[in-house]
């Protein structure tokens, strides 16, 4: 039945095959006006029909020129230097920026998961400043979407992370002693603040709304290069009765922002929760949301104690080699870690 | 097949008089047409005013009819196909070679299942870099986690060929022009994607198509799975397009899937017990944490033992 394939609600599905048409070359040469006498539907809603129905047996006879096999693909040749040639997003940790080929790159999906303390909001907020480094310093000077599902988007410290951040490019260009000086403009920390759209949610349907949102949104502030979600677990752990529907929900938000990612060429890092899970006859920490969730993402991080230091790894990439590094939050933000200093100690 | 009334600009036989004939026996559709009994319909037939018009517009319809099923073939023309149409394509892995007596087979649809970062991603890039660089034709990549990364395939390529070799850049471009990368984030598209592709190689537009990867299909299916029939017929009618695709145009289709929480906290694999007659061969990946190398077992063969398994190294 190929009426049963196409993009229409279920009620028109429904009255197309009961009356019949249940192939697509039977809907090729009815008018609107008499497909909506036999439904008894609006002219409106039978011109929609049939328009999607002359949209899939059109590709039939669309011309193609001798060069790609379809509309909208790419050679993994033009891919390679597209990638050879596109910027990273820095997490200010040089070790961490190394296990992860440069930074956070864009077009892709990255899940960052740890304990509770281990840094994941500092890191959101940090990738939230640093997307927004302009070029001269080696960044994209772009500006970032906040998603806060929890709350915990403390404003000063975005501005203490900032203030770190201007006064380093400074060093940085002062150090190059760059001649174009004269026209170098110095971003100030409350630029920083400005370049950041925040959006709080309070609820799952809040959540699925705004990210169904950021499409509109995005293709109207061209110059969004992030897009952090913090927490995507937060809603949909408490209060779920019907896991089925949680399952669909979390696989169809997965898919807006990969949709997103790629087409706006923005990085989206989603963070995420943690729970314990009984495998191989123990009890071990996993990631929230389950194992389809644990699908959805093209990059997976998860953070970690080590002792008395704060370690990332990779633990799923389509290009990078599974490694470790250290890392730690500082007043200034996240930085390298140092041996001796900068270690939290935890209360017992 | 539509109402009889959608015949009638083709075939004038299937005029206003015959409809309200068939009306009359409330035949409305073909399908109608086809569960009465025709014997009986044209003893009404000839009872009626212009017999010889209702009789032929009968033989009309029951021609349109035939010409419509697929034609019959034999075994030894099923076994002549087999032989010289679909040859096997080897992963890129020599031990999966072996494990499945030479590689994939082209007119097969074949899974990959297994929990997170198990190396399905890897396995695909590789068998695509593989297949594109060793047999003539192209490699179709639908990618819908944005997890096609061309440095992997790039590094696979590099692996393979002689170092020492100047022309190696040369045959790289030329190679990776051949895999075709196409990001698609919902069913729908999928299935018109489908479709072109099946025009495209009914036409014979460009040259052949090796290979059809589609990693991975799950994060597709799974937002429509469960709530209600539909989303279940959308998954079958997505199988079988991909069986026919597999199996007309001599392609070797690859889907990937995932593993979720079964009973007793074993896990089994996502899209639950329909989808599981649809692939021909199913390959459960796991991955060895001891040695960081992954294993492969064989779920299903349509010509090979269950339970056999062998491991592997990606490098």
């Amino acid at each position: 039945m190929e009426v049963s394939s196409l993009p229409i609600s279920a009620s028109h599905r429904g009255k197309l095959i009961s009356a019949g048409y249940t192939s697509l070359s039977s809907l090729s040469s009815v008018s609107p006006s008499h497909l909506a006498q036999v439904l008894k539907i609006s002219e409106n809603e039978a011109a929609g029909i049939l328009k999607v129905a002359s949209g899939r047996s059109g590709l039939d006879k669309i011309d193609h020129g001798s060069g790609a096999i379809m509309n909208g693909a790419q050679t993994a040749w033009d891919m390679l230097h597209e990638e050879e040639s596109s910027l990273c997003i820095t997490t200010s940790c040089s070790e961490l920026d190394e296990i992860l080929g440069g930074g956070i790159h864009c077009k892709e999906v990255s899940e960052i998961g740890g304990v509770p303390g281990i840094g994941k909001t500092q890191l959101g907020i940090q990738l939230a400043v640093n997307a927004q480094i302009p070029a001269h310093c080696g960044g994209f000077g772009g500006k970032a979407i906040y998603i806060d599902t929890e709350g915990s988007f403390m404003v000063e410290r975005v501005l203490q992370i900032a203030e770190a951040c201007a006064q380093d490019m400074l060093e940085y260009n002062n150090l190059l002693r760059k001649e174009s000086q004269a026209c170098r403009v110095d971003k100030q920390p409350k630029e920083f603040l400005d370049n950041i759209f925040y959006f709080r949610v309070c609820t799952y349907t809040e959540q699925i709304a705004v990210i169904n949102f950021l499409d509109k949104f995005v293709s109207e502030h061209k110059d969004v290069k992030v897009v952090i979600i913090d927490s995507i677990t937060f809603h949909f752990r408490q209060d779920f009765e019907d896991m089925a529907l949680r399952t669909r929900l979390l696989s169809g938000m997965a898919l807006k922002l990969m949709k997103l990612a790629k087409k706006f060429n923005l990085a989206v890092v989603v963070l995420n929760q943690v729970t314990t899970k009984y495998t191989e006859g123990s009890f071990q920490l996993t990631l929230a949301l389950g194992d389809s969730w644990s699908h959805a993402a093209t990059n997976r991080i998860i953070l970690y104690w080590n002792g008395n230091e704060r370690y990332a790894y990779i633990d799923k990439s389509p290009s990078l080699p599974s490694a470790s590094a250290p890392y730690a939050v500082t007043r200034r933000g996240i930085r390298n870690s140092t041996s001796n200093s900068n270690k939290r100690h935890k209360l017992m | 097949m539509a109402p009889l009334e959608a015949l009638e600009r083709d075939y004038p036989l299937i005029d206003f008089n015959f409809r309200s004939f068939c009306a009359s026996h409330t035949i409305f559709t073909v399908e109608d047409f086809l569960v009465h009994d025709l014997n009986a319909l044209e003893g009404f037939a000839g009872r009626e005013y212009a017999p010889e018009k209702l009789k032929q517009g009968i033989k009309q319809v029951v021609s349109i009819i035939e010409s419509e099923h697929r034609p019959w073939l034999n075994g030894l023309e099923l076994l002549e196909d087999a032989q010289v149409n679909k040859c096997t394509l080897s992963t890129g892995f020599e031990r999966i070679d072996v494990l499945l007596q030479r590689g994939l087979c082209e007119g097969h649809v074949t899974e990959l299942v297994g929990p997170s970062s198990s190396c399905k991603t890897q396995v695909c890039l590789k068998a695509a870099s593989y297949v594109a660089s060793k047999y003539m034709g192209k490699v179709m990549y639908f990618d819908t986690g944005n997890s096609f990364a061309p440095k992997r395939v790039a590094q696979f390529l590099s692996q393979s060929s002689d170092p020492t070799n100047p022309e190696v850049s040369k045959t790289v471009k030329q190679v990776m022009s051949r895999i075709v990368c196409h990001s698609i984030f919902d069913i729908f598209t999928l299935i018109d994607m489908l479709h072109q592709l099946m025009s495209d190689l009914k036409s014979q537009i460009n040259c052949r198509v090796r290979m059809l990867i589609i990693d991975s299909l799950s994060s597709l299916i799974a937002p429509i799975l469960g709530g209600g029939a539909h989303g279940h017929a959308l998954m079958v009618t997505t199988g079988f397009l991909l069986k026919e695709l597999a199996h007309e145009h001599n392609v070797s289709v690859v889907v990937t899937n995932h593993m979720v929480a079964g009973e007793a906290g074993i896990s089994k694999p996502a899209l639950g017990e329909s989808w599981k007659s649809i692939p021909h061969v199913r390959l459960l990946l796991s991955r060895n944490h001891a040695n960081n190398g992954s294993s492969v077992t064989i779920l299903k063969h349509p010509c090979l033992a269950t339970g056999k398994s062998t491991d592997f190294m990606v490098m």
